[in-house]
């Protein structure tokens, strides 16, 4: 893939490091003390029950929830930038349940994922998601769930991101399709860039994941390897919903 | 009857201003400004006061009272809403409503409550066609407050259909949580659409001026049709603003014509309630939804 046609100047590189995460949601204690290593170059996978903070914890490293602990890039430390900072630096979060915007077209929503680039680049785009080149003119809220995705994802990487954190992009798809979606984020970092990817789809995120951390209540229950994390039986029936070896 | 369309019209055309003001405030931070009226107000007064008592030039007034009137919308979004709007719209409204009382106190503090003249920014005699439809009359003033309307119309499509800035306007509006992980920084957005507004508000107190005269509650009437306009184009988009508020104008003039004077004000809010009932998202209004 022609991957490296305009970089971001500005986009930090290194490994992601959490480190002692916590999130209230008003009275509630979303995230308990979370640390994750993010590779740099890897796929990283969370996984966890509804409700166990995945969510969340993507949304902190994107800088959309208040959160204490830190959060860090390379050896910078990114606590105080403001999302739209973070996305400069190169850090950008695809939300869950797609959160295109319907009203617009295909081409008004990749425009506003390149908002904090100076020259609109659709190379890279156009290299994963050929279909959309077809659509630029359709209303976002016309395509079909798969293409919607795809459009939440090309919307993503329209500002060259250097971290992609995917949030649950197999939601509502039809198995077919989340195949694709896995072709997909697999294509996309073989381009270079570092994906963290929640997904409840735990066999889909453990076959393209380099590394798993398993979240329950806030808290990390376990993580390392998908082939260490498989290897155990009582692992697989109790946080992995029995998924195949 | 052909007149009394062009009048409704060109009555319509400043609703119509009032409208798009209105929706864009609404669109992007959620909320109804209900000090809209008297912000435009107060800066009618500036320009007055700018003309009349210090001595300035209209024109050079007219562009101090716009840009003032863009300021105090950004600094109240910025400083009077953005810190409660995690709180709710309600509160935020009840902002908009302190607002309100203070533009008015302040006015009759400074100003008193005399009416002041307003010069017209066009004067001459109006243009007179004949033909086999009859006579019809059409004041110079009519044709700067539908040139208004059409410029600003122009400008508006074009700006969010086309700029970068546009684009993230409506973003925002759709979807604000959204918009900010595309790097959008929506505070500016949230800024921008109050001073955009803001700004409307006092082209509205100037058009009008000089047939309502310069008073505390000089807008109070224009806020309401506005706000009418805005409901029957479905409070969403310009173009339901826009036609809304011609659409109103004309309503109102033919019923202050042909059945009373007195019935002008009621018959808008018999429209926001038939609209409501019948068409809640408007005359204009979309009803495509996205599937979930």
């Amino acid at each position: 893939m022609a991957s490296t046609t305009s970089k971001n100047p500005n986009a930090m590189s290194g490994d992601v490091e959490v480190r002692k995460l916590q999130v209230w949601y008003g009275p509630v204690h979303a995230i308990k003390g979370i640390d994750l290593d993010i590779k740099a170059g890897s796929i990283t996978t969370v996984l966890g029950a509804n409700g166990a903070g995945k969510s969340t914890t993507l949304k902190a490293i994107a800088g959309g929830v208040k959160y204490s602990g830190s959060i860090s890039v390379g050896d910078e430390l990114i606590d105080i930038l403001p999302v739209h900072k973070r996305v400069e630096k190169g850090i950008v979060l695809c939300p869950e349940g797609r959160g295109i915007f319907y009203s617009m077209t295909v081409k008004e929503n990749l425009l506003a994922g390149a908002y904090r680039r100076s020259k609109v680049d659709y190379s890279l785009v156009f290299d994963v998601f050929p279909i959309l080149k077809d659509r630029l003119n359709q209303i976002a809220g016309t395509l079909s769930g798969g293409e919607q995705q795809m459009l939440a994802i090309a919307r993503a990487l329209m500002s060259h991101p250097s971290y992609l954190l995917l949030d649950e992009p197999s939601l509502g798809l039809a198995p077919v399709v989340i195949q694709k979606i896995a072709e997909v984020i697999k294509e996309i970092n073989a381009s270079g860039i570092t994906v963290v990817l929640v997904e409840q789809n735990t066999s889909l995120a453990l076959s393209i994941a380099n590394y798993a951390y398993v979240l329950e209540n806030g808290k990390v229950a376990l993580h390392g390897t998908p082939s260490e994390l498989l290897k155990s039986d009582a692992i697989r029936e109790k946080y992995l919903g029995g998924v195949a070896k | 009857m052909i007149n009394q369309i062009i009048l409704g019209l060109s009555t319509g055309a400043t609703y119509s201003l009032v409208a798009i003001g209105l929706v864009m405030m609404y669109k992007v931070s959620g909320v109804m400004n209900f000090a809209y009226a008297n912000m435009g107000m107060f800066v009618t007064y500036l320009i007055w006061w700018l003309t009349s008592s210090v001595g300035m030039n209209l024109y050079v007034s007219i562009v101090i009272g716009i840009i003032f009137a863009a300021i105090m919308g950004v600094v109240v979004e910025r400083y009077g809403l953005r810190p409660i709007r995690h709180l709710s719209s309600a509160s935020m409204l009840i902002v908009t409503f302190g607002i309100l009382m203070i533009l008015e106190g302040l006015a009759v503090q400074i100003w008193g409550t005399d009416y002041k003249p307003f010069p017209e920014l066009v004067t001459g005699s109006p243009y007179v066609f004949r033909g086999d439809f009859g006579i019809f009359v059409l004041r110079r003033q009519d044709i700067l407050i539908f040139s208004i309307l059409l410029g600003i119309s122009l400008a508006l499509l074009f700006f969010t259909r086309y700029t970068k800035f546009g684009i993230a306007v409506r973003a925002v509006s759709e979807n604000e949580e959204i918009a900010g992980y595309m790097g959008i920084n929506v505070g500016s957005v949230l800024a921008f659409s109050w001073g955009f507004g803001a700004s409307m508000a006092a082209i509205v107190g100037i058009v009008a001026a000089p047939k309502v005269f310069v008073s505390p509650t000089m807008l109070t009437y224009y806020q309401i049709q506005g706000f009418t306009a805005a409901v029957l184009g479905g409070f969403e988009t310009f173009n339901g603003a826009i036609f809304g508020g011609l659409i109103l104008g004309v309503i109102e003039k033919l019923v202050g014509n042909y059945i009373s004077e007195g019935f002008k004000a009621t018959i808008s809010l018999v429209i926001i309630i038939v609209v409501l009932i019948f068409f809640p998202k408007g005359l204009f209004g979309k009803n495509v939804r996205g599937r979930v």
